[in-house]
């Protein structure tokens, strides 16, 4: 049943991994939800949103949920004159989480337009609703590069890893400048890299932390398939076996460009620091949802290689010499990891004071040999989100 | 007791088999290395071949044809080789030699029982045209003349001509001509029956040129004279021993048939060229039975192009000087894939105008999995691995020499090399269960394809596929699995160069069901492609007609292309017939409609009898 001291919740990108989450939550904690969003090429914003209310166990929860299609980038978010007005009558605080969450340079354009250009729409929004609050799901790497400290303020950075983290940065400072403006109260969120859930293992999305483990696998599989149907014959010339115990033999040479770690933190801490900052965070209050002890490349191939029978993967940090010879399996794996390589190295430190206040000292958990496998079994059980519905 | 046969035989039936024939003709060439039916290489009517004993078959299981003289022949001049299956599952999943038997068995056992053989009377005519071609070589008996009823148009309906001829020379041409005037009966040519337009079946009098297969090459002037019964795969073989190249349409098409029905066209023809560009000389016999030359000064002028509909054929082709082109030694193939039309169209536009390669076509996924796929179930599958997986829902095929493929690398195009092609070719079955696929597209993220651009790639997809004739052929009936494991182990199977001068794998894209192309000239835009595109697509889904894109060449230096989109029907499906004859009248409407808006797109149709003219009266007048 839904609280009566409960905020009608507005919230976009549920859909999305992180959003779905916080529907998740926010629906259990008996809020009242109204999810803007779109439907794609093969389903329904409704099947859409009852398929991940399944994959909750929540179908019982609905009853809390209004589902309407809107268009960021039309005005009054293509919705009729009644309906939007009706839309701001019932929003009593939005949770901004959509988000084009791709790397890719070729995609600057979409991401600018997703990440930045609809932020009209529902900032529009936030002022004709009067909004109590307006919540914007950051990212962590707003700061730039070469900065080593991160603290929980604006950035003003103009050297970025990818557009995404371009766009985010460009859209903290727009919500942040509207919102003073328009004396809307307001936080910004920011989760560092996102994985599944550190007691289950479950996930809806298996990006980040999971490509290089996913890459790693079918690599594996490859070489494993040429021992046993084909004797193998590829796989020597490249020093690639199986050894007595069942174990690949891999080379494996990944080269960073220095010692650093990856941030990372488990969605069930996104959800539960994120309901707490929505619930007691301040106005213009600036969150790192990040984890203090990172999880370095080495640690993680460790698991790897006990999780998946392998020796051979070694970590060389600096470049590689420009006449290196690469086996086909280090090749393919390099192009695989090249956009998460700076943050598989990352070596920046992520200011907390904000959070840890409002928070309580709520933290991550460490990225343990356990966490790990029950993360990449259920990965693996969903063929790496290919069956997960 | 001649309709003993059960119609009602599930498919794969000998009467489903016969009724499903695609009548390409091409098991009357030897484009597997297998050896073409020998009965019909000794009798060369249609009718002593797989193809004429299919229409034979179905025509009497249906009760149309008795046993005749001539049906006892071809029954029994099968030997039951088996040559045909090989050459019909290559293309069409089907095994035709269960026909065959059936065949055999209807005639023996018609005989055992009693049965009375029809005897075809010889009239007047019939003995006046024998007087002329010989004895063996013209006959009204009713076997022989049904399988010249069909041809490959879905518009025309099967006509059964009264007498079928077959002379050898062109004084035989030219007396028959005159014969036929005389007695004012109508007569049709024929070659190998590859007309889209009906144009090759017809009431009275067939005369089917395959005897006339005369081939002397004449090396000093680059040319090659051919009598009107040679075969564009025999001719290209010919050529390719002494070191040159035809541009070369269907393999099965007669080459002087070819060029009078709607001119040759090939991925070549962007440096080839189209039409008068690939012939230097051609005789015909004209109406009035009399011989003429195209180089002879008083000669009709073929060379002219009217954007109309022509009914009449300008005369009998007999001959024609096809151009030799020379073979570069360093020639090689490579795919060069595309995310959208409109790339693939600016990069063959680009490579054109350049004068970058020897051939030049873009093709969709359809064509490219149909093509590479030894079954239909697989050509299924691996149409959507193209699509969904590799995200290459189109590919640009060029041949080209060492320098040509280097400016396409210094253009900045990754691309499937010859080598990666014959593995993912060899390789086709276990990419269909190849779970790393998805990890492929993520890797496209930033760059499309920029897999390809990793050196060890090929080792790595050799290394995941695992390529062999024996996988490919995996799919294939057991019994027919050593012959394909052969067959393919041969480097001309995977080889782009000969794949793509010899277009055997072409047919294969009826397999699943036949097809009308619709096959337009227009110039290399993307805008007018793509509305053309879409408006092709919107007529065939109105009537519900199965679609796709099928190609674009680049010809006359980028200035022009040829764009064919495919319509796909059942031919034993009465409404599917009636369906597309709508279909393909519209989309011939809103060509003429085109044509008419921006004076440079023509319809393919208009070219039929007017093949021998200039391109650049087609394209530009």
């Amino acid at each position: 049943m839904p609280l009566q001291n409960k905020p009608t919740t507005t919230l976009t990108g549920a859909t999305g991994f992180l959003g779905s989450h916080l529907m998740a939550s926010l629906l259990s904690e008996g809020y009242e939800i109204i999810v803007l969003g779109r439907s794609n090429k093969e389903e329904t914003l409704k099947e859409r949103i009852f398929k991940l209310l399944r994959w909750f166990g929540i179908e019982e929860l609905a009853i809390q949920l209004e589902l309407i299609e809107i268009d960021f980038l039309k005005p009054s978010l293509g919705l009729q004159e009644s309906e939007y007005r009706e839309l701001c009558a019932k929003t009593k605080q939005i949770i901004h989480c959509a988000s084009d969450t791709s790397f890719s340079e070729r995609k600057r354009e979409n991401v600018l337009i997703s990440n930045v250009g609809s932020l009209k729409g529902i900032l529009d929004l936030a002022i004709d609703s009067k909004t109590d609050f307006f919540h914007y799901i950051s990212t962590a790497y707003v700061a730039g590069k070469s900065v080593t400290v991160c603290k929980e303020y604006l950035s003003s950075s103009n050297d970025f890893v990818n557009v995404y983290e371009e766009s985010k940065a460009q859209a903290e400072n727009i919500i942040a400048q509207f919102c003073e403006k328009n004396s809307i109260p307001f936080t910004i969120i920011r989760p560092s890299i996102v994985y599944g859930d550190s007691r289950t293992g479950r996930s809806l999305k298996f990006n980040a932390l999971y490509f290089p483990i996913q890459s790693v696998k079918y690599i594996r599989e490859i070489y494993v398939n040429d021992i046993i149907k084909n004797g193998g014959k590829k796989s020597k010339q490249f020093g690639i076996f199986l050894d007595d115990e069942g174990y690949l033999f891999l080379p494996l040479r990944i080269y960073l460009p220095n010692k650093g770690a990856l941030n990372i933190i488990p969605v069930d801490y996104f959800t539960n620091a994120t309901m707490k900052i929505i619930s007691k965070g301040s106005s213009g209050g600036i969150y790192h949802l990040t984890n203090n002890s990172s999880a370095r490349l080495d640690i993680i191939a460790v698991y790897n290689e006990k999780f998946m029978k392998l020796k051979g993967v070694e970590i060389i940090y600096g470049a590689p010499a420009d006449n290196l010879l690469r086996n086909p399996a280090e090749e393919l794996f390099d192009r695989f990891m090249e956009p998460y390589r700076f943050y598989l190295s990352d070596n920046r430190v992520f200011d907390r004071t904000n959070t840890d206040i409002v928070t309580d000292n709520l933290h991550p958990p460490e990225f343990t040999y356990e966490i790990f496998k029950n993360c990449m079994e259920y990965a693996i059980s969903v063929n790496w989100g290919q069956s997960i519905f | 007791m001649q309709n003993n046969i059960n119609k009602s035989d599930k498919v794969n039936t000998p009467y489903e088999i016969a009724r499903n024939c695609r009548h390409y003709a091409m098991c009357k060439i030897d484009f597997l290395g297998s050896g073409v039916c020998e009965s019909g290489l000794k009798k060369h009517f249609v009718s002593f071949y797989p193809q004429g004993r299919m229409i034979l078959y179905e025509a009497i299981s249906e009760n149309r044809v008795p046993v005749t003289e001539k049906c006892v022949e071809i029954a029994d001049s099968c030997n039951l080789c088996g040559k045909c299956d090989y050459q019909c599952y290559f293309l069409n999943e089907m095994r035709p030699t269960k026909v065959m038997e059936a065949l055999k068995n209807h005639v023996d056992t018609f005989i055992k029982n009693g049965g009375k053989v029809k005897l075809a009377n010889d009239d007047r005519l019939l003995t006046e045209i024998k007087k002329i071609v010989g004895e063996n070589w013209a006959s009204n008996d009713e076997a022989i003349t049904i399988t010249y009823s069909h041809d490959l148009s879905p518009i025309s309906e099967p006509k059964i001509p009264d007498c079928v001829v077959m002379p050898y020379t062109k004084t035989e041409i030219s007396s028959l001509v005159k014969l036929f005037n005389k007695n004012k009966i109508t007569y049709t040519i024929r070659g190998n029956g590859q007309n889209l337009l009906g144009f090759a079946v017809n009431e009275g009098v067939i005369i089917d040129l395959n005897r006339m297969k005369t081939i002397e090459f004449d090396e000093k002037n680059w040319c090659v004279k051919i009598g009107p019964g040679v075969a564009a795969f025999d001719l290209q073989k010919q050529a390719q021993k002494r070191g040159y190249r035809i541009n070369a349409s269907e393999p099965a098409a007669l080459v002087c048939a070819n060029i009078m029905c709607s001119g040759i066209m090939s991925t070549f023809s962007t440096t080839y060229g189209i039409n008068a560009d690939n012939f230097i000389d051609a005789e015909f016999v004209d109406k009035d039975g009399s011989l003429f030359s195209l180089n002879d000064p008083s000669s009709p002028n073929l060379y002219s192009y009217k954007n109309l509909e022509h009914k009449n054929s300008p005369g009998i082709c007999v001959s024609a000087s096809i151009k030799l082109h020379p073979v570069i030694d360093d020639e090689r193939g490579i795919l060069v894939p595309f995310q959208a039309l409109s790339k693939a169209i600016d990069f063959i536009r680009d490579c054109s105008i350049r004068h970058i390669g020897l051939a030049l076509g873009v093709v969709g996924a359809e064509y490219i999995s149909t093509f590479l796929s030894p079954t239909k179930k697989s050509a299924s599958e691996i149409k959507d691995i193209f699509i969904d997986k590799l995200d290459i829902p189109y590919l640009v095929v060029v041949i080209g020499d060492k320098y040509a493929i280097r400016s396409i690398d210094e253009m900045g195009y990754p691309y499937f090399d010859q080598r990666l092609f014959s593995v993912l070719y060899l390789g086709l079955q276990s990419l269909k269960s190849a779970e790393w696929m998805g990890l492929i597209k993520e890797l496209s993220d930033d760059e499309p394809y920029s897999y390809l651009r990793i050196k060890s790639f090929p080792d790595l997809l050799e290394t995941a596929l695992s390529p062999s004739p024996v996988l490919y052929s995996k799919e294939i009936d057991p019994d027919l699995r050593p012959f394909f494991e052969k067959l393919f182990s041969s480097q001309e199977m995977t080889d782009l160069v000969w794949l793509s001068m010899y277009r055997i794998m072409s047919t294969r894209l009826g397999r699943k069901k036949p097809f009308l192309p619709v096959l337009i000239y227009l110039p290399i835009d993307n805008i007018l492609i793509n509305e053309l595109n879409d408006k092709f697509r919107l007529i065939a889904d109105k009537y519900h007609v199965d679609n796709d894109f099928g190609f674009i060449t680049p010809i006359d230096n980028g200035k022009r292309c040829i764009f064919e989109y495919d319509y796909f029907f059942d031919y034993n499906d009465p409404e599917e017939i009636r369906r597309i004859r709508l279909a393909g009248t519209e989309a011939n409407i809103l060509v003429d409609k085109y044509s008419i808006k921006t004076g440079t797109v023509k319809g393919h149709q208009y070219v039929l009898y007017q093949g021998f003219c200039r391109k650049e009266n087609l394209l530009y007048s």
